[in-house]
């Protein structure tokens, strides 16, 4: 597939808030994202603005508080895809495709039992995506290292150990299992090779706060199902798909590239290759 | 009530008033009884009106009077004044005034900047009126037809260790106040997808009783969709967008048009602090640009204070005619609310829409798809007349231009040159410099922000190129201004600055107004920008009382001066008066909102440190100005010499730095504010985790005051090593000197035969765990 073909369904509802940005990235890589209201897929609309799910390659859940996340972040969001786009959705994710949840994404993907999936689909979560450690809003800088073996096809592009930059800004984005549970599937977790990105400071070691921003278990910034096509961090990697996004460009660096730009064209890829 | 009120034989309450046959105290009892704040000479002119019409006014009559006239509405105190100084600095950027004014961007592509205060209401309900103020000042660039692109939001506190015993009746602490204000900007702001950018926070115990909450936004459109806050023409239809209407901000504006008095801390806290909804807000924004973007609206406008009582009027009388009103069809929060209440309630989300009546289907549709109630309410009519109608009942009929032209003063006013000046008093020499700079870096307003500022999203639209936290990753310093490039497809930038002055426009308001300008000048160019256009907040106390008028008549002044000499247009702005307890007014606390253009964001510039060997410059003139600096605060000092500003200096040498920027000879940049020359130093220290060895000669002046004067048009630059004479010849005429260079990692300084070493680790954590300890112990 050429990469001006693969479509790419950028999902929104009221409270979504980055979209834009999001679809600007796939755009400037010669994709074709397209900005679709929850309602386009679901709802009676005129023929003209109906949507399906179908014809897209990439479903990207952007950044946002979907509906003010007034009950836990994510959470309503995940409760309308549940009851009007679930089987879709379970479609769209069987046939391979690239499902990425990005912050607000990334919590709808754990809420709607998507991420981290152990065994499949989960019908309650499995795991949770809670308030940081500081208890607000954390809207800085953070470092991720790359830590797949090879499980995630659609970023495969990225080499082992890698780092990248990318902001994070959440309430809601400590990483955590069950209580008591936290060891078993963290291991279970790890062992599948689900773990993609973790937080670490300049020296690329884990550090805790505030290079882990939130408090995540594991220093976790990020995680796939376990086929490895549904990906899920907390950090914006669109927020640092330009060197000028970076927060420190301004002391110097090479090529007018940022760390985030390979995040999407590594899923472009994946999806020219295999569509 | 009392005879003079007639409940009329309608199945709904309405009420009308005699005030035909009635005494001068019966008038102000009635202005009083009905909460409309209006004076005598103002209830006359209303019963001249109703007299010459033969019939007695109505509630919704009298309520709507209440907020067209309220100085929030009218700005009948103000007008005169800034008239006088301000609105004739004319300029061929602006494009429109508005809610917002509107400004040239590139040649496609205008901006829409507006800064208000939210003073009242955050005082009351620090969590609600904060976010409310977000939403309000993004309503205001919206109805424009402008995509909000950067929140801005200087804010002023009591000191948050005030002794809890000493605060008065009422009011409440300001650690509450300032957690609640913070909470309030960050989950609207946040919520809504717009970057909070720039801000500043003050402290001082003048504001103990009376906080300040100034909110900005600023936005951007295509030139051919901006859109004016008026109706076009008796096609139009008048659509109510957004969120019902609710009891919620009932006597919002006539509440922020009087002082704040202990028993009305409680009695207006139920009704008159509005209900913001961020998850509202974020649709109808989307759903108003795509129908602006579409071409499809006529005119828009936001419904803020007085509700829809002022906005359709205004609409329709901007555009030259009438408007009529079916109120009953107004979707409502929750039943049996009186038809004044619905007319004047300042329920939050909502926007006018003026649609020619053939496209209303169109924008109906739209905002269906965004789940945002959109609902056609009235009609523009040719008649300058507004008329409104409640279930078949008619119960509003007034001229627009005796309803809508509110009245105007220009009140008694004392110069402060007519005030006594206080005495100088100089503190003692200190021992040692170096802890004095250690001190001032964790005084509570040089000290690290940075637990506000991140707990603001500043990078939602991936936009924002130049952070307000600039520095080494993980060792950020504050920058002086923030940089967006709000196209994706130019690299043109948008810098936003903000500059507060309270601290010199106390004891000189006029160099306090001056020093506004100044300050978000310097900050705008030490990024590169090249200033555009300012908006400005102006809060002060009773305008009644004569002082308090020259205080702010004064700060005006010197706003215009200076702004009219760089050719600075303010084609919008907000004044709040009546900041003031029966105690104390606030501090006088002019507000600028800076914008500027960067040609190339690839070439701007930061305020850290960056490359060992270059040489540091100081340009500007530094002189025995203390006044109202953080150094005399800090020590004792007394009254001195308040910076002043020489306006064509300062343009000379904006215009001569941004020359010597174009170069790339310029590593970094960093003005000259609080705690002077010591703590700008330390700052670029800090952020670009490097030392620098600096030996100054105060020539005349006394060490500690060459250190820590806060004069006027003054910056601090990294020159490249070898950019020397090229960066001294592009500066020439400009008082410029070569005082160090970046080595090591101590910031060392010899003066006067003193010197004093500072290690980066002591300085950093003086300035970044002050405010932490004060707010979270």
């Amino acid at each position: 597939m050429k990469k001006g073909d693969v479509k790419v369904c950028i999902l929104l509802i009221e409270g979504t808030n980055c979209e834009e940005e999001t679809s600007h990235v796939f755009e400037e890589l010669g994709a074709s994202p397209e900005r679709v209201h929850l309602n386009q897929l679901v709802r009676d609309v005129p023929p003209e603005l109906k949507r399906s799910l179908e014809d897209y390659h990439v479903l990207v859940f952007p950044g946002g508080f979907s509906s003010g996340d007034y009950v836990r972040a994510g959470a309503i969001w995940a409760a309308r895809l549940k009851s009007r786009l679930l089987q879709d959705l379970r479609t769209f994710a069987s046939e391979g495709k690239a499902v990425v949840g990005i912050c607000n994404g990334f919590q709808v993907l754990v809420e709607l039992g998507f991420l981290p999936g152990i065994g499949g689909i989960s019908e309650v979560p499995q795991a949770a995506l809670a308030t940081n450690d500081s208890a607000h809003y954390e809207c800085r800088p953070t470092l991720l290292k790359f830590e797949n073996r090879g499980l995630s096809q659609p970023l495969s592009r990225f080499h082992k150990d890698q780092t990248m930059l990318a902001p994070s800004a959440h309430t809601e984005g400590k990483f955590t299992f069950p209580q008591g549970d936290e060891r078993r599937m963290l291991t279970a977790l790890d062992r599948a090779d689900q773990i993609l990105f973790r937080y670490v400071d300049v020296e690329g070691e884990y550090a805790g706060y505030p290079w882990n921003p939130n408090g995540s278990i594991h220093n976790i910034a990020g995680i796939c199902n376990p086929r490895g096509n549904v990906i899920g961090l907390m950090p914006h990697p669109e927020r640092s798909f330009y060197r000028y996004l970076h927060p420190d460009w301004t002391r110097g660096g090479d090529g007018p590239d940022g760390d985030g730009r390979l995040f999407f064209e590594s899923i472009l890829d994946y999806v020219m290759e295999n569509f | 009530m009392g005879e003079i009120y007639r409940r009329e034989e309608t199945p709904f309450p309405l009420y009308t008033i005699d005030l035909l046959e009635v005494s001068d105290d019966e008038l102000l009892e009635a202005s009083r009884e009905l909460g409309l704040a209006l004076n005598l000479e103002e209830m006359k002119r209303i019963q001249d009106y109703f007299r010459r019409a033969g019939r007695w006014p109505t509630d919704v009559e009298l309520q709507s009077l209440g907020q067209a006239w309220s100085e929030h509405c009218c700005y009948k105190s103000s007008k005169y004044f800034l008239r006088e100084f301000i609105f004739g600095i004319e300029s061929p950027q602006v494009l429109l005034k508005g809610d917002a004014g509107v400004v040239e961007f590139d040649e496609d592509h205008a901006l829409a900047l507006r800064i208000e205060s939210h003073n009242h209401p955050s005082a009351v309900e620090p969590y609600g009126g904060a976010a409310t103020g977000i939403g309000g000042i993004l309503r205001d660039v919206l109805c424009m037809g402008a995509k909000p692109v950067a929140l801005v939001d200087p804010l002023h506190f009591g000191r948050l260790d005030y002794a809890h015993e000493k605060l008065p009746k009422g009011v409440k602490h300001p650690l509450y106040l300032f957690q609640g204000v913070v909470a309030g900007i960050r989950d609207y702001g946040n919520r809504v997808g717009v970057p909070t950018v720039a801000g500043s926070i003050y402290f001082d115990d003048g504001y103990v009783s009376n906080i300040i909450v100034n909110v900005g936004c600023v936005g951007i459109a295509r030139k051919d969709r901006i859109l004016r806050n008026a109706v076009q023409g008796p096609h139009d239809v008048f659509i109510l967008a957004g969120g019902r209407t609710g009891r919620d901000g009932i006597h919002g504006v006539t509440f922020a048009s009087l002082e704040l008095t202990d028993e009305m801390w409680e009695e207006w806290r139920a009704g008159a602090v509005q209900l913001g909804d961020p998850i509202m807000k974020e649709p109808l924004m989307h759903a108003c640009l795509e129908a602006a973007d579409r071409g499809l609206l006529d005119g828009m406008k936001d419904l803020g204070g007085g509700g829809l009582s002022c906005v359709v009027g205004e609409m329709a009388l901007a555009g030259g005619y009438g408007a009529e009103v079916q109120l009953d069809r107004v979707p409502l929060k929750e039943e049996e609310l009186s038809p004044w209440e619905i007319w004047v309630s300042e329920s939050q989300e909502r926007m006018m829409l003026a649609v020619s009546q053939d496209r209303v289907d169109e924008v109906l549709e739209i905002f269906e798809l965004f789940d945002v109630p959109a609902t056609p309410i009235g009609r523009v009519i040719e008649e300058r007349v507004s008329r409104v109608f409640y279930r078949g009942h008619r119960v509003l009929e007034m001229d627009l231009e005796f309803y809508t032209r509110g009245p105007e003063y220009c009140r008694p006013f004392i110069s402060y040159r007519d005030m006594e000046e206080p005495k100088e008093v100089v503190p003692s020499k200190p021992e040692d410099y170096g802890k004095v700079i250690l001190d001032l870096l964790s005084s509570p307003n040089i000290a690290s922000k940075e637990l506000v500022i991140r707990q603001y999203d500043h990078e939602v639209r991936a936009s924002t190129v130049v952070k307000p936290m600039q520095g080494i990753l993980g060792k950020e310093c504050h920058g002086d201004a923030t940089v967006l490039k709000p196209l994706t497809t130019s690299w043109r930038g948008l810098a936003i600055a903000t500059a507060s002055t309270p601290q010199y426009a106390r004891l000189h308001p006029f160099r306090g107004g001056a020093s506004a300008v100044d300050e978000v000048c310097r900050n705008l160019v030490s990024v590169g920008a090249r200033p555009l256009a300012l908006s400005d907040c102006l809060n002060f106390g009773n305008p009644e009382k004569p002082d308090r008028l020259g205080c702010f008549r004064d700060a005006v002044r010197g706003l215009g001066y200076v702004a009219s000499t760089l050719e600075l247009p303010i084609p919008s702005g907000n004044v709040s008066f009546y900041n003031e307890t029966p105690a104390s007014p606030v501090p006088p606390t002019p507000v600028v909102l800076g914008t500027g253009i960067v040609p190339d964001i690839r070439r701007c510039i930061t305020s850290d440190l960056k490359a060992e060997g270059s040489n540091i410059y100081l340009l500007g003139r530094t002189k025995a100005e203390m006044g109202g600096s953080e150094y005399y605060g800090m020590m004792g000092g007394e009254g001195g010499e308040v910076p002043d500003v020489d306006a064509a200096r300062l343009k000379a040498s904006v215009e001569g730095l941004l020359r010597a920027m174009e170069s790339g000879l310029v590593r970094s940049c960093h003005d000259l504010s609080h705690g002077g020359l010591a703590v700008a130093l330390a700052e670029m220290c800090m952020g670009g985790d490097m030392g620098a060895e600096v030996r100054l000669d105060s020539g005349s002046l006394r060490p500690d005051i060459f250190l820590f004067a806060e004069s006027n048009t003054r910056w601090l630059l990294e020159v490249v090593r070898g950019g020397e004479g090229r960066v001294e010849r592009t500066l020439q005429g400009l008082p410029l000197t070569r005082i160090g260079e970046v080595v090591g990692s101590d910031l060392a300084v010899r003066i006067g035969g003193s010197s004093l070493v500072l290690a980066l680790e002591e300085m950093r954590e003086a300035w970044s765990s002050a405010l932490p300890r004060l707010v979270i112990g």
